[in-house]
């Protein structure tokens, strides 16, 4: 039977793509960007979309719930996952909508009044058929994937606006995006980088070294000259994990110290953050991920007192809003407290917990 | 030449002085004389009479198997292909974990909530492995079952798990026989037990070794991950102390000693004539117990029947490597997290370290054994909480504590380094510290546990206090109001029926009266060691201590075996006489560190006692030995009978030989007096009576 057989090749796709999820989760798997998960997680909605049973959008989008929720359980810091299965629910509804005959518009926000009136009854529209519903929306997560595919020529396309010649830049620890952008207003201009080594992992050292091979002036500092250094430097420019709905950010350790040294300046800081690593969270303790990392000034005692030594390694600092000038997205500039304007129009609220 | 010698990681100054010390002394051995070589050519000539027919034998094997698709293992070019497989020895052929081990398997107790099996088929999986062979032997099924239901065996997973299970293996060596036999691994494979903890990444490790073997064909057997502790670091056992010479260049491991135990290190002199001028000696290296074999182990297993742990065959085989040609390798870490759950200690130990992301990314919240409801939260502190988990007024979770799903915990609690199971209920006013609790257990009010293993469904009533390093096994209830001294073990088994079960293929219950009549079982519980309502036996030893003594003695054991089996392998031509030297020498030892083990040793060597006790004359001289050995020893006298006895239910010996060695008069007064010893004369008058009654049966 064809469509058993459909079935067990889609939970296979499911349980491998957790299982990768699990596995990379900061490092141990394979390395990937967020891009790359953003891209995954929509190619495998799609296939869920094009080949699980459903008969109405009420159905599918249960279905997309369930695997979403499996799917952000297994990696809970990789807020792109949800992020994605959120924009492809906001997609089902769209379609449905257009599919009903309404106006996108009716079904954008719920005012208030319609909040008094209506309820939460809006789910049970969703059980209406529609032949044209699955193609349209395969077609539609086909343009979100082209959106995804875009997203880092975009942002640094922007960057000759940003950076201007003979300039001292910023940044902190390796962010493929500000990779990208930084490369890209080399072509054109002469600027100067400097790149905190975000120790203990370092991964400024990579990031370093990768933007010299495009000849590229660049020097690395370590964490603690930040602070020294800032007077010096006309703009920040740093990548982030996730951006929270309050324009704050979940970034590697290390950068709010370097948004606090660079407001002490008034040197505007820049995030470049893809659409896909906006978030519907508000905020965020800062998350404790201790990898493993040996702290060898530790092993100098004995056994008694290593025992009560525990040694922490946050992997995510907190920035909070009022710190940053600006979010650069693949659809433009943005200031901080405009994110949440961004945000209803990405996801719909109904989705915000999945 | 040119040797460095490392104790730690650090300069020498910072080593403890005892380090320092053995450093002298094994300085002093290396730059030495020469004299002190340990050579002994004529053994290893002997030895090689031994082995010249031995590398027949696979291929034999290998044409016996025509049934399957034959795919010659000396023509593997295409070894790249091969997917990655895995032995995983889910047995530890040990009695540490006793008496909790008794009713499930070393494999699958819970740590972290999550059964240590799982951990090591996540390392497996993570470093790529697609194929693993499960080998149970204690409890078989239960394992079987657990991988049943795990996500290892449905069918997306992405590392294919066999289970093989046998009630033979009695240890290492069988298991890698046996996959011999089976021809199961085709390449490179990695052996690993089912209690290992790692994130280590083996990649390098591997590409190492393949390089090596396609450098050298064949020559590399074997590549051992090792991880950089300096001595006094956390995860470092005592027990597992090892000593290791090295090339420095070609990581060729030259010398492997366990260091425990011992007071002077002695290195043989021609490890330092292998042409390379760069040595290491190092103490700072932590045996992970995963290592990368070629299927040449699993051949050589079989070709050395004798070799039963990794241990002999390491030292087997650095003995041999003259002749056979066979090298070991390593491969050190430095970052990565690797270590064997080997006993309570180590179980404390890795247990704390997983709940402090030690073995990142295999945390307790990333629910990679995929349990439904398993998902738990991480809040600052090390503090995780699965669902449902609810926590009185006034309680506090300190650091590094872990709860299991719908555990209710009362008010005013104090709770740090704990680590706590599913469906748990605990009372008010009740304080843990390093305690690990397994699931469905009920503490009562006022309960203070430090360091300590509860089971599942143990009941701890009102009052109980619980010292370091105790041990409540499956359903044992204590209290209430009772303090538990350092070390109790409680468990609902009676600690005899051990012993009982142990001996069963060889002893049926009559023949038991005549020695065992002081052990009349204690089928009531005692209050005073249990509390008025409690339920459970108290074990004799304290079980985190016990376990070094164990080790200690199977140390021993294994030293002797290695040199019996030296021994034998030199010449099957051996008068008794020699043998009856090396008995003696045997004697000897157990005598000396309390002859817990000589059961288990004669059990295994009984074969080799009947091939060469077969005369009466032979019988007469084993006795007369043995006799020797014990006159020494007069405060051993008591135990002369019981090695009489297992000997002779062994069939080594026979009742005519006894009693004919008894009867025959005696020169000395001590072996007058020996022979008037109360236990010997009831074994006699009991062997007696056996034969009249025998007798009187025909």
């Amino acid at each position: 039977m064809p469509g058993a057989d459909k079935e067990t090749d889609l939970s296979e796709r499911i349980e491998s793509f957790l299982s990768e999820l699990k596995r990379c989760g900061s490092g141990a798997g394979s390395l990937r960007g967020s891009a790359e998960t953003a891209r995954e997680t929509t190619a495998l909605l799609r296939r869920i979309t094009a080949q699980a049973r459903w008969s109405n959008a009420g159905d599918l989008m249960e279905i997309i719930r369930k695997e979403g929720r499996r799917m952000t359980a297994a990696q809970p810091s990789v807020t792109t996952v949800g992020n994605m299965v959120r924009r492809v629910l906001k997609i089902i509804r769209e379609e449905y909508a257009r599919s009903r005959g309404s106006t996108e518009e009716a079904d954008q926000q719920e005012s208030l009044h319609k909040l008094l009136t209506s309820g939460g009854s809006s789910e049970d529209n969703f059980r209406q058929h529609f032949a044209h519903l699955k193609a349209n929306v395969i077609e539609a997560i086909n343009e979100l994937l082209t959106e995804l595919e875009g997203t880092t020529d975009n942002i640094s396309m922007q960057a000759l606006e940003h950076i201007h010649s003979n300039e001292v830049i910023m940044t902190i620890g390796r962010s493929r995006t500000v990779e990208a952008f930084l490369k890209d207003a080399a072509r054109k201009r002469k600027f100067h980088v400097m790149v905190a080594e975000c120790a203990p992992f370092c991964q400024g050292h990579e990031m370093a070294t990768s933007l010299s091979k495009e000849d590229i002036e660049t020097t690395v500092i370590p964490d603690a000259a930040i602070f020294a250094v800032m007077s010096r430097v006309n703009k920040v420019i740093i990548g982030t994990q996730t951006v929270l709905a309050n324009g704050g950010l979940r970034a590697v350790n290390g950068t709010h110290t370097l948004a606090l040294a660079a407001k002490h300046h008034s040197t505007p800081l820049i995030v470049c953050a893809p659409m896909f690593k906006l978030s519907p969270q508000v905020s965020d303790t800062p998350k404790l991920s201790t990898k493993n990392f040996e702290n060898t000034t530790t092993n100098r005692f004995g056994n008694l007192i290593l025992s009560k030594v525990n040694a922490h390694c946050p992997v995510f600092d907190y920035v909070p809003p009022e710190l940053i000038t600006l979010f650069i997205s693949n659809i433009g500039g943005n200031a901080p407290s405009y994110i949440y304007r961004l945000m209803s129009e990405l996801y719909h609220p109904e989705d915000h917990e999945l | 030449m040119y040797v460095s010698i490392f104790f730690c990681s650090r300069p020498l100054i910072f080593c403890p002085t005892l380090h320092r010390s053995r450093w002298r002394k094994c300085a002093a051995r290396v730059f030495g004389s020469r004299e002190k070589t340990r050579r002994r050519p004529n053994a290893a000539e002997e030895r090689n009479v031994c082995h010249v027919a031995a590398p027949l034998t696979p291929l034999s094997n290998m044409a016996g198997k025509a049934g399957k698709p034959s795919r010659p293992r000396k023509a593997d070019k295409d070894e790249e292909e091969q997917p990655l497989q895995a032995v995983l020895v889910a047995d530890s052929f040990n009695r540490r974990f006793f008496p909790i081990t008794k009713d499930q398997p070393r494999a699958l107790l819970p740590l972290a909530n999550v059964s240590m099996i799982d951990y090591t088929l996540e390392f497996l999986t993570s470093t790529g492995v697609q194929e693993t062979f499960v080998f149970c032997c204690w409890m078989a099924s239960k394992i079987k079952e657990h991988l049943q239901k795990s996500k290892w065996c449905r069918p997306t997973s992405p590392n294919v798990v066999h289970v093989i299970t046998s009630d033979l293996y009695r240890s290492l060596g069988d298991v890698l026989r046996d996959v011999d036999a089976k021809t199961l691994v085709r390449s490179d494979f990695l052996l690993v037990y089912g209690d290992v903890v790692s994130n280590i990444d083996i990649s390098q490790a591997l590409q190492e070794h393949k390089q090596r073997r396609s450098m050298d064909k064949n020559v590399s057997v074997m590549t051992m991950i090792f991880k950089e502790s300096p001595p006094g670091h956390k995860t470092r056992c005592e027990d597992d102390d090892i000593i290791i010479a090295m090339d420095g260049k070609s990581k060729r491991i030259l010398h492997y000693q366990r260091a425990q135990a011992l007071k002077r290190l002695h290195f043989p002199m021609n490890i330092f004539h292998s042409g390379s001028d760069e040595f290491e000696i190092r103490f700072d290296l932590l045996d992970c117990h995963i290592s990368i074999c070629s299927p040449q182990v699993a051949e050589l297993f079989t070709d050395n029947f004798d070799y039963q742990t990794k241990n002999d065959f390491v030292r087997g085989l650095l003995v041999n490597e003259e002749i056979l040609g066979n090298q070991i390798h390593m491969h050190v870490t430095k970052d990565g997290y690797g270590a064997r759950v080997s006993n309570l200690l180590m179980y404390d130990t890795v247990s704390s370290d997983t709940i402090r992301r030690w073995v990142y990314p295999i945390t307790p919240e990333a629910n990679f054994a995929d349990l439904e409801g398993q998902s738990c939260t991480h809040s600052r502190h090390n503090v995780y909480r699965e669902t449902g988990v609810s926590l009185g007024h006034g309680s506090q979770m300190e650091e590094n504590v872990l709860i299991g799903r719908n555990t209710m915990i009362g008010a005013n609690c104090t709770i740090s380094n704990t680590v706590i199971g599913a469906n748990c209920v605990i009372g008010d006013n009740v304080t843990l510290d390093r305690a690990y609790i397994w699931n469905r257990v009920h503490i009562a009010d006022d309960v203070k546990v430090k360091q300590s293993v509860i089971c599942d469904n143990v009941e701890v009533k009102h009052g109980v206090v619980l010292n370091e390093q105790c041990v409540l096994a499956y359903n044992v209830v204590v209290g209430p109001d009772i303090t538990l001294p350092e070390g109790t073990v409680l468990s609902m088994h009676h600690p005899d029926e051990e012993d009982d079960e142990d001996d069963d293929e060889f002893l049926s219950d009559d023949n038991d009266v005549g020695y065992r009549k002081d052990k009349t079982k204690l089928k009531v519980f005692n209050p005073a060691e249990v509390g008025s309502e409690g339920k459970g036996y108290r074990w004799k030893t304290s079980s985190l201590e016990d376990t070094e003594e164990d080790e200690l003695a199977e140390c021993i054991w294994g030293e002797i075996d290695f040199r019996f089996s030296q021994f034998l392998t030199q010449s099957y031509k051996i008068s008794f006489r020699n043998l009856g030297k090396q008995l003696t020498s045997l004697l000897n030892q157990f005598l000396y560190h309390g002859g817990k083990f000589y059961k288990s040793l004669l059990k295994k060597w009984a074969p080799v006692f009947k091939n060469y006790v077969k005369r009466p004359q032979d019988q007469l001289d084993c006795l007369a030995s043995m006799e020797e050995v014990f006159l020494e020893r007069e405060t051993h006298w008591a135990a002369l009978v019981k090695v009489l006895m297992s000997m002779y239910q062994l069939e080594i010996l026979e009742e005519e030989g006894i009693m004919h060695w008894f009867n025959q008069g005696s020169t000395t007064d001590k072996s007058q007096q020996l022979r008037r010893n109360q236990g010997l004369l009831k074994f006699i008058q009991w062997l007696q009576e056996a034969e009249e009654s025998s007798e009187e049966d025909e």
